[in-house]
């Protein structure tokens, strides 16, 4: 159906063989998937019944139901390893369940945007943890990590892979000590930090680093000095990153540290704490950097977008807008009005609700 | 309806910028009759939402009767399950995605009635299956008894029951102070708390609060300059920054900027440009990029897109719920 970035190809006519050949492959798909919709309805959780959903998932991964017919065919093997001694059962759920993880991984490599998979892994390892001992849960836990770890390296901005790794990582802090928890938003910090280092461009990975900073802030009860020093290391990352100043990706991450001194959003930002002499000390230091970026590249309409924020910033905190400020958005607007044809009308709208001073 | 993709591909060049609606029409109508491509069966997942594309595209094309009511009707009634919710064909498990088309399909066709005199329970059984996905703690919902939570979900389940007159069946407080937490420091929204924004997941969160009457509570400006910057250089909307542009984001990024008053920020000209270089002059359908597979997905929202901008020949859409303007007004006018 949703043809993503099917390349083009000339339709032609199939042949009398082809179009038999195409017939018989109906034939069986359909046959395959009578067998397991009657095995279903026969409540038969069979062992064999499990080997024909596994045969029609992998022609057909998206077929959500059947997807359903394998957890209940597979809670109700649950069941019956559950008759057994705590061991013996514990053995026999954990090895059905990396099984079928294994069974996963193929599909997840050919189909890895596919929701049903992605969904049904996670019911997988949650029945993991309620069934299983905390240790051995654990376990499969942290091989997921490795898991969506290879999958961010093939696509590093799948969307099913980051938010992935997000929940095995709230889970995994969930499953383990506070200090262990601590130690992981680190780790993730510093894994955020190399798929930016990787391709800055990154921005899934840029986003993730927003959210961990605050995480790690949060974990260690760090002291408005030690948010300000968390702040001023990434202002210093974000001015080397913008040697690319066309990058839009970038100047997203520049924004969202800018929150830091908007008095309405910095409550939930890295340094809620600044006194307004220091939002303003930061922002013009910021106006000046910024300034010195459109040396050379002067037709980057995102330095002037970033230097109309910043000064629109300033007379937030200040509580009004100066004459000499709202000439100088005056002036970078008219270069934009210039740079950014496409958006004329956002620009114009701008003007018009532009505070006099 | 099949959801097959193809057969024609997206030769539209940028010289040939005419809206070929009588070719879209005729490629939706056939798309039901491509039974012997083994791609027709392996889609049967996708089905009602595929009547849902594909009707309201033709809707919006001005060819309101294109399909056959009463087949339409049966077809949608056999997919709904003892417990009210609809699967995307017979025989296939509810789920809140086809629950919503269903509801959709029913009231573009002004069929919802059916539901009573067709002994299903009435509407009422709908909104309950609807109503039992939402989590009491956090107010988000579920797509199905299996758990995976989103916020199209959520936006969905308003959708439907808003569409019955049921949106008291839910904590809609809770719903809506869900979709905040998914709000990002750039104004857009995620698929959960703490995801990145992504237009798709904008479009529900927006078109949620819409439906709850609280778009007070989105930062317009901040919102509309992160959607502004979708429109690329050759005119397409992308998903996300440093993507790449696809017709579908015409509606995604599109209807959003529209529900909150800002779609005049974008070049509407190049935008309705890239999306008529989608299409398929020749057999009908889009795709979402130039040169590639048409599909009726593309097909839907390309066309959606297009009425959005005011494309001349097409119906006006609702950018709220996607469904032609007509009929939300007769809907709501009950």
């Amino acid at each position: 159906m949703a043809s993503h970035g099917v390349r083009r190809f000339k339709p032609v006519e199939k042949t009398p063989e082809e179009r038999q050949q195409e017939l018989q492959k109906i034939y069986e798909y359909r046959s395959l998937e009578r067998l397991v919709s009657e095995e279903m309805a026969e409540q038969e959780y069979t062992a064999e019944t499990l080997k024909n959903i596994s045969d029609l998932l992998s022609r057909n991964p998206e077929y959500y139901t059947v997807w359903n017919y394998r957890r209940q065919a597979l809670r109700h093997q649950f069941s019956d390893a559950e008759g057994s001694s705590e061991e013996v059962s514990t053995n026999q759920i954990a090895e059905l369940i990396k099984d079928d993880l294994v069974f996963l991984i193929p599909l997840l490599r050919s189909f890895p945007k596919c929701y049903w998979i992605w969904n049904y892994r996670v019911w997988l390892l949650n029945e993991a943890r309620h069934l299983l001992p905390l240790a051995v849960s654990r376990q499969f836990w942290q091989e997921e990590l490795k898991l969506v770890g290879k999958m961010l390296t093939l696509d590093s901005r799948n969307f099913h892979g980051w938010g992935y790794r997000r929940l095995v990582v709230e889970t995994l802090k969930q499953l383990g000590t506070p200090a262990e928890a601590a130690s992981m938003t680190q780790k993730e910090f510093e894994y955020a930090k190399n798929m930016i280092g990787a391709n800055l461009s990154n921005f899934s990975a840029w986003h993730y680093r927003t959210k961990l900073i605050l995480e790690l802030l949060e974990e260690q009860s760090a002291s408005d000095d030690e948010r300000r020093g968390m702040l001023d290391d990434e202002l210093a990352l974000i001015h080397r990153a913008l040697i690319d100043p066309y990058d839009q990706s970038l100047w997203f991450y520049h924004q969202n540290l800018m929150c830091v001194f908007d008095p309405a959003a910095a409550g939930r930002t890295m340094a809620p704490s600044l006194s307004a002499s220091e939002r303003l000390q930061y922002l013009r230091n910021e106006i000046e950097a910024i300034q010195e970026m459109l040396d050379g590249a002067e037709d980057c309409k995102y330095i002037y977008q970033a230097l109309i924020e910043c000064t629109l910033l300033v007379s937030k905190v200040a509580g009004q807008l100066s004459t000499e400020d709202r000439n100088q958005i005056l002036s970078w607007l008219s270069e934009l009005q210039q740079l950014d044809p496409l958006r004329k009308q956002r620009w114009l709208d701008f003007e018009r609700t532009l505070p006099n001073v | 309806m099949a959801l097959v993709s193809g057969p024609g591909r997206a030769g539209g060049t940028s010289s040939d910028q005419e809206l070929h609606i009588l070719k879209h029409v005729t490629y939706i109508k056939n798309l039901d009759t491509r039974k012997e491509e083994l791609e027709y069966w392996l889609t049967e997942h996708l089905r009602l939402n595929g009547v849902y594309w594909g009707l309201t595209a033709l809707h919006l094309l001005g060819h309101p009767d294109a399909l056959p009511r009463e087949e339409t009707i049966d077809f949608v009634l056999s997919c709904q399950k003892e417990n009210g919710g609809f699967g995307a064909a017979p025989g296939h498990d509810a789920h809140m995605l086809y629950t919503v088309s269903a509801v959709q399909i029913l009231v573009t066709i002004d069929a919802v009635d059916e539901l009573e005199k067709r002994g299903r329970g009435g509407k009422q059984r709908v909104g309950s299956f609807i109503a039992s996905m939402q989590n009491n703690e956090d107010g988000s919902f579920m797509g199905d008894q299996w758990g995976e939570t989103d916020t199209r979900f959520l936006y969905g389940a308003l959708n439907a029951l808003s569409l019955l007159g049921l949106l008291d069946m839910v904590d809609l407080p809770k719903a809506v102070s869900y979709v905040q937490s998914c709000e990002n420091f750039d104004g857009a929204y995620g698929v959960t708390p703490g995801a990145e924004s992504h237009s798709g997941q904008v479009f529900t969160c927006v078109g949620a609060l819409a439906i709850a009457g609280r778009l007070d509570l989105v930062n317009r400006d901040r919102l509309g300059a992160w959607l502004s910057e979708r429109q690329i250089d050759k005119g397409g909307f992308n998903g996300r920054p440093e993507k790449l542009p696809d017709a579908c984001y015409a509606w995604w990024v599109g209807s959003s900027l529209a529900m909150i008053d800002r779609l005049h920020w974008i070049d509407g000209k190049k935008l309705a440009s890239f999306v008529l270089q989608c299409q398929d002059p020749e057999a009908g359908g889009f795709a979402d990029r130039p040169g590639n597979m048409v599909d009726v997905y593309h097909t839907h929202f390309g066309i959606a897109g297009l009425s959005l901008l005011g494309v001349e020949g097409l119906q006006e859409v609702d950018p709220i719920y996607c469904m032609p303007k007509a009929v939300i007004a007769r809907c709501f006018a009950r």
